[in-house]
């Protein structure tokens, strides 16, 4: 069983950038640049209401990923997605952004943990659920291994929380 | 007939973005939010194509695909894999089990289109449900021919057409010339090098968007050998030069599927008017005359009751315009509208000239007609000899 430890920060920094810029640049023709600056664990949480994005993938190494966007730039990309505009998507509710901010986080880490498959660590991706709220904090086990990245999409920033762990 | 195509997959967003990938052709889509409801609804509807995601609740896309070949009656639907798991190991895994295509999420809404259209044969709807394009609408001509008289010779025999007719040299041209804007109609000449016309029908069949334009053949109407090779190779129709403009505009005009009443039929406050055009061949006639019909049922059906029948821009009087004048006046009678004849003074006389138009009265001016038949003048107007 493969550990953690052996999959090095750059593989994981390299391809989680790849996979957020191929599905933004995809579904809404988007670019999204990475955020060279340090980013610490959590940053993505802020006291502005979030809709954050959760999938997970369990096999020979287990993780989740957490994709923050601000529920404004969440309203943006959902009615992108759909050819919604804002009246629209008002009138569909919040359940529409949901869906639709859960499968942009599916596609984002489906295709980071594809990479990862291909790089010898076989996983399948769970079902994407959705957190929305503010001022709350995620918090890892220590035997996780986690690593947040920030990126900028146009004047907004987005955020990856990565928690990795070694299957059982 | 129309495809069906079955999109199975949990997200609402993804099934959104399917049924709008599809809207532009000819084809249902069903949904279903897990493999459970989609081997349900595949038992009911039988769809052409099912697009297939793996990780769902209730059931996966693996074991729905299991079961989907393991039913002799759904086995041989197409299954397109729509996912985010894409995984090598994964991939095989599940071709193995019998999938025709397999796209990883994130995709573009082209290459799903593109990718079903090698499975099954997606027809693009024409303008939208309804629309009818006319005569009067503008339309992209492009014209392929490396000898500019003969492209400047069609530009001026279709200036009087709202369509916009654009000439380039070669097939390359043609090409990039389709990327920036899908014609309506092409028409190449046979003489290209290198039989670019036939490379070019072969490039434009092969893209979904334009694969049902139509495509001309230009060729020499001596060289019988290429016109019949035109033919079998697929070209919708071949125009022989020296080019007759008027049959030329009327094929077009057909092969672009346009309504053409409305250059022989017109409104006018509560009249309807046919009016033939100065260059009204025989299959224009025969045109004017299929519109008949419908024509005077519209204008009923609006509450008119006028009509105003003018032939005063053509050249010459034949039987088939006779024929036709006959035509309408007879059913100008069983619709019990009143109706008006205009001719110039040398038809008028060419009328004197023969049995059946003998009796027939004409005004020289349509705003006479028009104006007579406002004063209830019908009573007194034309009347078929012998009637």
């Amino acid at each position: 069983m493969p550990a953690v430890e052996e999959i090095s920060e750059s593989l994981i920094r390299e391809n989680i950038t790849r996979a957020v810029g191929d599905v933004f640049k995809t579904m809404m023709g988007r670019a999204v640049a990475f955020d060279a600056a340090e980013a610490v664990p959590g940053e993505g949480e802020s006291s502005a209401p979030q809709v954050i994005g959760t999938v997970g993938f369990i096999g020979d190494i287990n993780g989740l990923v957490y994709l923050y966007l601000a529920e404004d730039f969440a309203n943006q990309c959902t009615a992108q997605i759909l050819g919604m505009n804002a009246f629209e998507l008002k009138t569909k509710g919040e359940a529409v952004v949901n869906d639709a901010i859960g499968e942009l986080t599916n596609m984002v880490v489906g295709s980071f943990k594809n990479a990862l498959c291909d790089a010898g660590y076989p996983c399948k991706l769970t079902i994407p659920s959705i957190l929305r709220g503010r001022n709350f904090c995620i918090q890892s086990t220590r035997l996780a291994e986690r690593r947040s990245y920030r990126f900028t999409c146009g004047s907004h920033r987005v955020v990856t929380d990565i928690i990795l762990k070694s299957g059982d | 007939m129309r495809k069906k195509i079955l999109t199975v997959d949990d997200s609402k967003t993804v099934r959104i973005i399917v049924r709008k990938a599809f809207k532009s052709y000819d084809c249902d889509i069903f949904e279903a939010g897990n493999g459970v409801e989609g081997l349900a609804v595949a038992g009911k509807e039988l769809p052409d194509l099912i697009l297939l995601d793996i990780t769902m609740p209730v059931m996966d896309g693996v074991e729905t695909l299991t079961k989907l070949k393991s039913d002799p009656l759904l086995k041989a639907i197409p299954v397109m894999m729509l996912t985010a798991e894409g995984g090598k190991e994964h991939v095989l895994k599940i071709a193995k089990i019998g999938v025709r295509d397999y796209i990883v999420k994130p995709f573009k809404e082209d290459v799903l289109i593109e990718k079903a259209n090698r499975i099954i044969e997606l027809k693009p709807l024409a303008d939208g449900p309804g629309k009818v394009r006319s005569i009067l609408d503008s339309a992209e001509i492009l014209i392929i021919d490396d000898k500019p008289a003969i492209v400047a010779q069609i530009q001026e025999g279709l200036k009087h057409t709202p369509w916009k007719v654009h000439g380039v040299s070669t097939q390359l041209d043609a090409a990039e010339a389709c990327s920036k804007q899908l014609p309506d109609l092409v028409i190449a000449s046979l003489t290209l090098p290198e039989e670019g016309a036939y490379s070019f029908l072969r490039m434009i069949r092969a893209n979904l968007k334009t694969k049902y334009t139509p495509v001309f053949a230009l060729v020499v109407k001596t060289e019988i050998d290429a016109q019949h090779k035109a033919q079998e190779a697929g070209f919708n129709f071949v125009v022989t030069k020296p080019i007759d403009i008027v049959d030329l505009e009327s094929r077009m005009a057909k092969a672009m599927n346009l309504d053409m009443s409305g250059r022989y039929y017109t409104m006018d406050d509560d009249l309807l008017v046919l009016r033939l055009p100065e260059n009204c061949s025989q299959t224009g006639l025969a045109e004017a005359a299929q519109y008949l019909q419908p024509k005077l049922a519209e204008a009923v059906d609006a509450g008119q009751n006028k009509a105003v029948l003018d032939i005063g821009g053509i050249k010459a009087l034949d039987a088939n315009v006779i024929k036709l004048l006959m035509q309408a006046m007879q059913a100008c009678r069983d619709l019990a509208m009143q109706f008006a004849l205009v001719a110039n003074a040398q038809l008028i006389a060419e009328c004197k000239g023969f049995e059946d138009t003998r009796g027939w009265t004409f005004y020289e001016t349509y705003e006479d007609a028009k104006a007579n038949l406002g004063k209830g003048a019908a009573k007194a107007a034309p009347v078929l000899a012998g009637t």
